[in-house]
């Protein structure tokens, strides 16, 4: 079946651009303060909920309302890290992870609280707007996900890389004494971690409005799929996370088209497990070391 | 409306709420009657929790045949005794069903109505079996709840056969009359309860009912994206597509599935939690356009089921979901009961539901009654399709409201 | 001493209280046991082991299944099945535990890693028509037959968890002071230093882990009988791997009392903000997830380590 085969490739990889932004972000998180994100996806929510009624009350595109949610996100997430997890850092890991959690419990039912759990959409002209590429469908939307979301990562990783602020993030989540020896401000630095991954999360919770639904629980399938790309691109690793997304992705979509059943999922927790045990450091290396 | 419906309605209450019910006559002032009596009738849906607004779409239907009974004079044959109805909130969860239940019993409820879903059935059903307290299932659809020899559990609804077979069944006629005959059927279900219940029963009556499936395809219903399994499904060459899913997981296969070109005569939803849903439609016009759905519905014929909608408008601002027709009619079912039981008795009470034969009433079908298991004999999902944007009824024939439109092109290759 | 007291006195009460107790206060209190129950198979393993598993419903959903099946198929007594299904969970748990800890997962990545297994054992189960798939399965639960693990009412249901609970943490109790709890604390402590002192981390730990997964599977069969019915996200999915790591931490990982003191305090906090925020769908768990938060931040050793810090006492809690 190869038109099935090309298909399942296309779509994957759409997809997978996504998942790559917001694996980008939970990397980001995990390399600069070793903490497992749970909430990762519950941020995510918020950002699509934040879209949502920017485009509901004022008409605002969701494309557009990045330019919004992106920075208030930001500051969101170093307000969260202030206040819950920087006082938390010198903590055990588990409990720093435990309070993720409970950070993840609240997000999600605070949104159940002010908006209640029924599913919300919202079109826009180019909701249904497909093309074929021979007998291939892509659909606009989600063609626009996966392309926004790839611009966002590489301006991040070229923020990352080539600015000062980049570097000193980078630096720190490399190595964190040094950092601090050299004058980095090393709190603000984790603060801005956190609120750069938050930021990216957020956005790309807007880029998928167009096609996927809201709801308080939306966020918990993009933050299993987080996990499985941010360790096969290699914690801490941001481009990895860009072709660790890809990968997933197409291995999901490829799962779902010749897999019988519901098995995709396996398909990537297979490739998951694998992963964590033959190369933990990821497909692509970690930074930092495990 | 939330938090009143929680508590448990006093007198003054009914009286306010007479006004809306219609209804203003009153056997007595509030001292005068000391003695009336009072039936009190439990509910355990999920009130808080991701079901929540579900729940309270029953809860209102429930609300609004109460305040219908009491404002009539309550039950004549306990002399005018008010039915109190006590709350329950299972948050959907299995110990919380449980507990409630066990609470409500304890304070001493005739009858209890519930609770949405299946799991939390399974559990109720032997807490309620226990303590020989009658127990009407709202929306909950698994077939296997009444199994096992229960006298105790009734279910008003159709059963997911009833749903997946006769909803099947009225496409397959539909297409025979149109010309365009239904041989290849695919069925793409949620990988939960009700998807797989759904699709299993699909699978089963192919051969009976003299259908191929060429292609089920279960999935995660969390999953952002459908397009593999949609080309799966195009793939097999279906005639018909049918989804049993929830509300979001459907959306996207629904827009998929057109974008696809995935060459069938009809989309069907059975028991589709959002093609006859008036939101849903109303949020995406284009979309929804003829999609079908076999669903739970009122009758749209009858004079009653209109005057209750309007009630309903008048008091809730919104249109009656199909969840609260159900509630305001298992209401009427166990008022039905409680007036040939002229009693309060759990025993008494059983034994009337179980001899119920009640035409009076607003579903798509014919007299209600109970076989051994519990099950409503003649309960009969109605075929509705997405019409000037929204949900009519196609079928079954005495019940239409409109011609269906088939086979729709948009979703042809 | 007045801990003594405390325990002999609250003993008393657990046994004897019941069957003066209504209905739903009894169902609450099976509810605390059974976290309590899980929270101190979990305990082995995470909170003495310090190997923090995320996925414990694997070995919870491989008890229930196995024992549910063998009662359905084979009309094996649950009592035995569940024996049947400790055995399946400690190997599963020892295979998953051998790859984990020879490949070298530590800390979070072995987390996930649990968290995937179980994720795994649950995607399995939902397409697998021979264990029922999303049908799941019913335990026949009607009348008395106690040779079964069937019971009429719910006063034998908890007093059988009364025992599990008892019966698990004397043998966190017996473990804590065995060679095996030196040298798994050891581990714990610090892996590398304790191989060069001559401890093998590996059979420890997956002695804790054999123990752990066995205990564990043991509740699954025990919420089967009682709740009469399994299915794959009730048995493998998150809630039970989540709730059963919670009490412990709470209450104390690595100590003996902490799961079920943990216990105690959660579930009735839960069930006391979802009672006073009725009407307002999901407060009670925003409520639930502020506490937790606060908890885990202001007592990071637990309750346990909470009180033992109010005394001058000899040596850090776990």
């Amino acid at each position: 079946m190869t038109w099935l085969f090309f298909q399942a490739v296309v779509s994957g990889l759409l997809l997978g651009g996504v998942y790559g932004l917001v694996a980008s972000g939970l990397s980001l998180i995990f390399g600069v303060l070793r903490i497992i994100n749970f909430a990762h996806g519950a941020v995510m929510m918020l950002g699509m909920y934040a879209s949502y009624w920017l485009f509901v009350l004022l008409g605002v595109d969701p494309y557009l309302s990045i330019l919004l949610t992106g920075p208030l996100f930001f500051g969101i997430g170093v307000l969260i890290q202030r206040l819950v997890i920087e006082p938390n850092r010198a903590a055990a890991e588990h409990n720093q992870l435990l309070i993720t959690l409970g950070l993840a419990l609240f997000f999600e039912n605070l949104a159940l609280v002010l908006w209640q759990g029924d599913f919300r959409t919202l079109r826009v002209s180019y909701s249904g707007a497909s093309f074929m590429l021979g007998d291939v469908l892509v659909e606009v939307p989600r063609l626009i996900a996966a392309g926004g979301a790839l611009l966002i990562a590489l301006a991040l990783w070229a923020f990352l890389r080539w600015t000062d602020a980049g570097k000193a993030i980078r630096a720190l989540s490399e190595e964190q004494e040094g950092a601090r020896l050299v004058g980095i401000d090393v709190a603000r630095m984790r603060g801005a971690a956190f609120g750069i991954g938050s930021a990216c999360v957020a956005v790309a919770g807007a880029l998928v409005t167009p096609f996927f639904y809201i709801a308080p629980d939306v966020g918990e399938s993009f933050n299993i799929m987080a996990f499985v790309v941010v360790v096969l691109g290699g914690m801490g690793n941001f481009l990895g996370a860009l072709l660790g997304g890809f990968i997933v992705g197409l291995a999901e979509s490829l799962g779902a088209a010749f897999l019988p059943g519901s098995l995709k999922q396996l398909v990537v927790f297979a490739l998951f497990v694998i992963v964590l045990l033959l190369r933990p450091q990821g497909l692509f290396g970690a930074r930092g070391g495990r | 409306m939330s938090d009143s419906t929680l508590k448990p309605i006093d007198r003054r209450r009914f009286l306010e709420t007479m006004g809306a019910a219609g209804a203003v006559t009153l056997a007595a002032p509030a001292f005068g009657r000391a003695q009336v009596r009072e039936v009190k009738v439990g509910y355990i849906l999920p009130v808080t929790g991701p079901l929540a607004f579900e729940a309270q779409l029953a809860l209102n239907g429930i609300q609004q045949a109460v305040d219908e009974i009491n404002g009539a004079g309550g039950i004549k044959s306990l002399g005018g005794a008010r039915i109190t109805l006590l709350p329950g909130d299972t948050q959907n969860k299995v110990e919380l069903g449980n507990s409630e239940a066990a609470r409500l019993i304890d304070q001493g409820v005739t009858a209890i109505i519930g609770p949405f879903s299946s799991l939390v059935a399974f559990s109720v059903r032997q807490v309620t079996e226990k303590n020989k307290t009658p127990f009407l299932l709202l929306a909950t659809v698994a077939d296997n709840v009444l199994e096992g020899g229960l006298r105790y559990t009734f279910r008003m609804q159709p059963n997911a056969r009833a749903m997946a077979t006769l909803t099947v069944g009225n496409m397959i006629e539909m297409a025979k009359a149109a010309g365009t005959p239904i041989k290849r059927v695919a069925i793409m279900h949620e990988d939960g309860n009700f998807g797989t219940t759904m699709g299993n029963h699909v699978e089963a009556f192919a051969g009976k009912m003299g259908y191929e499936l060429v292609q089920r395809v279960p999935y995660n219903l969390r999953s952002p994206d459908f397009t593999a399994e949609l080309s799966k499904v195009k793939a097999a060459r279906p005639d018909l597509l049918l989804i049993s899913g929830y509300y979001g997981d459907s959306k996207i296969i629904a827009e998929t599935a057109g974008k696809l070109r995935i060459g069938v005569h009809a989309l069907v939803g059975l028991a589709n939690a959002a093609y006859s849903n008036p939101r849903f439609i109303a949020e995406n016009r284009e979309l929804t356009d003829h999609l079908f759905d076999g669903n739970y519905w009122h009758n749209p014929q009858s004079p009653r089921a209109r005057a209750v909608f309007e009630a309903y408008q008048k008091r809730f601002s919104s249109v009656m979901s199909n969840h609260g027709v159900q509630g305001y009619q298992v209401t009427f079912v166990l008022k039905d009961a409680l007036e040939r039981a002229a009693s309060t008795d759990r025993e008494k009470v059983r034994d009337a539901i179980s001899k119920t034969n009640l035409t009076d009433h607003i579903l798509t079908q014919d007299a209600i009654r109970f076989d051994e298991a519990g099950e409503n004999v003649n309960a009969t999902p109605a075929l509705l399709q997405v019409q000037g944007a929204k949900p009519v009824v196609v079928g079954p024939a005495r019940f239409v409201e409109a011609k269906p439109v088939f086979p729709v092109p948009k979703w042809k290759g | 001493m007045a801990g003594r007291l405390a325990i002999a006195v609250g003993l008393a009460g657990l046994v004897a209280g019941p069957p003066l107790l209504p209905k739903y206060v009894l169902e609450v209190l099976i509810s605390i046991l059974f976290f309590a129950y899980l929270g101190a198979s979990w305990n082995i393993l995470g909170g003495y082991g310090g190997q923090f598993s995320f996925g414990h419903a694997a070995f919870f959903g491989i008890g229930a299944y196995t024992s549910t099946l063998l009662f359905l198929q084979l009309g094996v007594s649950p009592w035995l099945g569940m024996l049947a299904g400790g055995g399946l969970a400690a190997a599963f748990g020892l295979f998953a535990g051998y790859l984990s800890f020879r490949y070298g997962l530590r800390g979070p990545y072995f987390s996930l890693v649990t968290l995937a297994f179980a994720e795994m054992l649950r995607v399995v189960a939902v397409n697998w028509k021979a264990v029922g798939s999303s049908l799941g399965l019913v335990v026949p639960r009607r009348g008395s037959a106690p040779l079964h693990f069937v019971f009429a009412g719910k006063l034998p249901y908890y007093y059988v968890i009364l025992g599990m609970v008892l019966g698990a943490l004397a043998i966190c109790r017996a473990i804590e002071r065995s060679r095996m709890g030196y040298a798994l604390v050891a581990v714990r402590e610090n892996e590398d230093a304790a191989e060069a002192a001559g401890v093998n981390a590996l059979a420890t730990k997956l002695s804790a882990m054999a123990a752990s997964s066995f205990l564990t599977a043991l509740g699954g069969t025990f919420y089967a009988q009682y709740f009469a019915y399994i299915d794959p996200s009730l048995t493998f999915g998150p809630a039970i791997s989540i709730g059963g790591l919670l009490p412990a931490i709470v209450g104390g990982a690595g100590t003996v009392i902490g799961p079920l003191l943990g216990s105690f305090v959660l579930t009735p906090v839960s069930e006391l903000t979802r009672a006073a925020l009725r009407g307002r769908a999901g407060a009670d768990i925003m409520l639930y997830g502020l506490i937790l938060i606060l908890v885990i931040s202001f007592l990071p050793n637990g309750l346990v380590g909470w009180l033992r810090g109010r005394r001058p006492a000899a040596g850090r809690a776990a």
